[in-house]
């Protein structure tokens, strides 16, 4: 109503007002976000930065300023062995990296096999699809929980089924000592090979059905099929899913935090756990800082690939 | 031909099925066992026989007090609910604006959007709460451990999230319909109120759900930043199992029914809305 009484008593200023309007972003909208996320992310950031010059511990928090400069001491110590309770930064460095690596490695191949099981249609094949991301959905801190009753010294489900089948010793211990790392690859092998399986099984739906029947009337077997039409056509969300599970496994904190406690022997001490431990049990912030931002400019290689891949802002909507 | 391309399809049939049930053996394997366990009395965990002499339903009982779930649970609701409503809320301005304008800064704020999901968490953790314990020396208040701290640290991962998703949602609205609405009269905030806000309802609903189950599943930040009384399921979870590294005695029946309680939930949610997210995409290609 308002509105139409508006256009009756001054069309022509409307109009140009309207066009002024259109043109100009209501910033109002975008500034919540913008403020909080200068107060909770950069903010942050910018402390962490400063944080890590500084010999800051649990009596120097409460007056963080006067908290002495000890310039790049942080960053040496961090890569000496043997510093803190844990193992070294430098010890979970390779870690992290090793279990990154591997546990994309192993969800990779996993994660295709699967896809292919259920892109074609068939009886029941909703519920299949619903049963394999199962793994992916429970919240990781049940995962941990689960795979740490599994790998149980003595009476755990995987001690049991090894010492049955005679291949190892029922005491076999997978939660301390050099065993944790499999454990912890394990677990999260279960756990994430479902982010592929969605991803692989995206791509599948860009690839077209005549090139398959054209492959099929040429001869060709549904395994050279497979390696000729469907791996070409998914390298690109493959190479996009790869980089992410790359990411996201060097970040994983919970399912070591969980499934091994605080502090993990030094095999399965990634580097986001260590950093914890130096920073909330041994109150080494500083230290904690430093060791953050060495995995930050790690963290930078596959993040700047991964943005490249995303051709960001030459979308248009 | 015919007659080989039927051969061909029924041993592919036959593969498949195998390979479904290798799938589905070892997704469930580890589950049932969880579900064994929890079912388990005290005194048979961890001796010789897998099967219980009987079926221990009172684990679903005793857990109730043994590891506080419900005020675990019903904190854990509270904080993933706020942190999921709080996101969704601020990243729809944001989702808005950036994909219906072209403004000065508008790039920098997407590359940072992007940037700040690759940050690893465990960084962020240590100055917030260094920012905290600041904020709480010169206001003479109280912030760790409170529904609200937890709440806007939180946002330090859902929020870029949820900018993000809901900024593919958006550029799946036809803009034409927003430019007729204005055309009509309609203010910025009524195109956003009458026209926007309906379409994008699906996408709102993911990203809510996303950020939520964000929450839910935190475990690092919820380790420092809650106290006893607004700990998570998962902090509370995973305290009571560390008492087992102490040396203390863990009911591991009872703690397997509490971590299946506090995860099939989410498994439901989940199933429920990915329904709910397939239907948003199709109805969103049918109205474009």
């Amino acid at each position: 109503m308002e509105n139409a009484d508006v256009t009756k008593l001054a069309p022509a200023k409307s109009r140009s007002n309207e066009r002024h309007v259109r043109n100009r972003p209501p910033y109002w909208m975008v500034i919540p976000a913008v403020v909080l996320l200068i107060l909770i992310v950069v903010a942050p950031f910018l402390v962490s930065i400063y944080t890590s010059f500084t010999k800051l511990d649990q009596y120097t928090i409460a007056n963080w300023t006067h908290a002495p400069f000890v310039g790049l001491k942080n960053y040496i110590s961090a890569f000496r062995q043997g510093n803190a309770i844990g193992a070294s930064a430098l010890q979970s460095l390779w870690v992290s990296v090793a279990f990154s690596v591997l546990t994309t490695v192993c969800i990779t191949p996993i994660g295709i096999v699967a896809a292919l099981l259920v892109n074609k249609p068939f009886r029941g094949r909703a519920l299949v699809r619903a049963l394999f991301l199962l793994p992916y959905v429970m919240p990781i801190f049940v995962n941990a929980i689960t795979w740490r009753l599994l790998f149980m010294n003595g009476w755990g489900l995987i001690d049991r089924v090894l010492s049955a089948l005679h291949l190892a010793s029922k005491n076999t211990y997978w939660l301390i000592g050099p065993h944790s790392f499999w454990a912890m690859v394990i677990a999260d092998v279960w756990s994430s090979w479902p982010f592929i399986y969605l991803m692989v099984l995206a791509g599948l739906q860009g690839i077209p059905g005549d090139l398959y029947e054209s492959a099929h009337m040429d001869g060709a077997s549904p395994t050279r099929s497979f390696f000729s039409i469907t791996l070409p056509m998914l390298r690109p969300i493959l190479g996009l899913a790869l980089l992410l599970s790359t990411l996201n496994h060097f970040n994983n904190f919970t399912l070591p935090f969980i499934m091994f406690g605080t502090p993990p022997s030094p095999q399965a001490d990634v580097l986001p756990l260590n950093v914890y431990v130096t920073s909330f049990q041994t109150f080494n912030f500083g230290l904690g800082a430093a060791m953050s931002l060495i995995t930050l400019v790690l963290m930078l290689i596959p993040a700047f690939f991964y943005i490249r891949m995303l051709r960001l802002g030459e979308d248009v909507s | 031909m015919s007659n080989s391309l039927a051969r061909q399809r029924s041993y592919w049939n036959k593969v498949r099925f195998v390979g479904i049930v290798i799938f589905a053996i070892a997704i469930l394997l580890p589950l049932a066992y969880v579900i064994l366990v929890s079912l388990t009395p005290d005194t048979e965990v961890g001796g010789g026989a897998i099967l219980p002499t009987h079926i221990a339903w009172n684990n679903y009982v005793m857990m109730w007090s043994t590891v506080h779930l419900a005020r675990d649970i019903v904190n854990s609701v509270i904080i993933a609910g706020l942190t999921g409503v709080c996101s969704t809320i601020v990243a729809l301005g944001a989702a808005y604006v950036v994909s219906r304008f072209r403004f000065k800064g508008r790039k920098p704020f997407m590359f940072s959007l992007i940037s700040m999901q690759t940050i690893p968490q465990v960084m962020m953790l240590l100055p917030l709460f260094v920012i905290i314990v600041i904020i709480q020396n010169v206001l003479n208040v109280h912030l760790v451990g409170q529904y609200y701290t937890i709440i806007i640290t939180y946002m330090t991962f859902a929020l870029p999230f949820a900018c993000w998703l809901l900024l593919s949602y958006m550029a799946n609205i036809p803009v034409e319909l927003e430019e007729a609405a204005q055309m009509d009269g309609c203010t910025r905030a009524q195109v956003v109120y009458h026209v926007v806000l309906p379409l994008i309802l699906p996408g709102l609903v993911v990203t809510f759900v996303f950020s939520f189950l964000l929450g839910w599943s935190d475990v690092l930040f919820a380790s420092v930043l809650t106290t006893p009384s607004t700990q998570t399921v998962a902090v509370g979870l995973q305290a009571y199992m560390s008492s087992s590294d102490a040396g203390g005695a863990v009911y591991w029946g009872q703690l397997m029914a509490a971590s299946l309680t506090s995860g099939v939930p989410i498994v439901v949610i989940f199933l429920f809305f990915q329904k709910y997210i397939i239907g948003g995409l199709a109805n969103g290609a049918v109205k474009g």
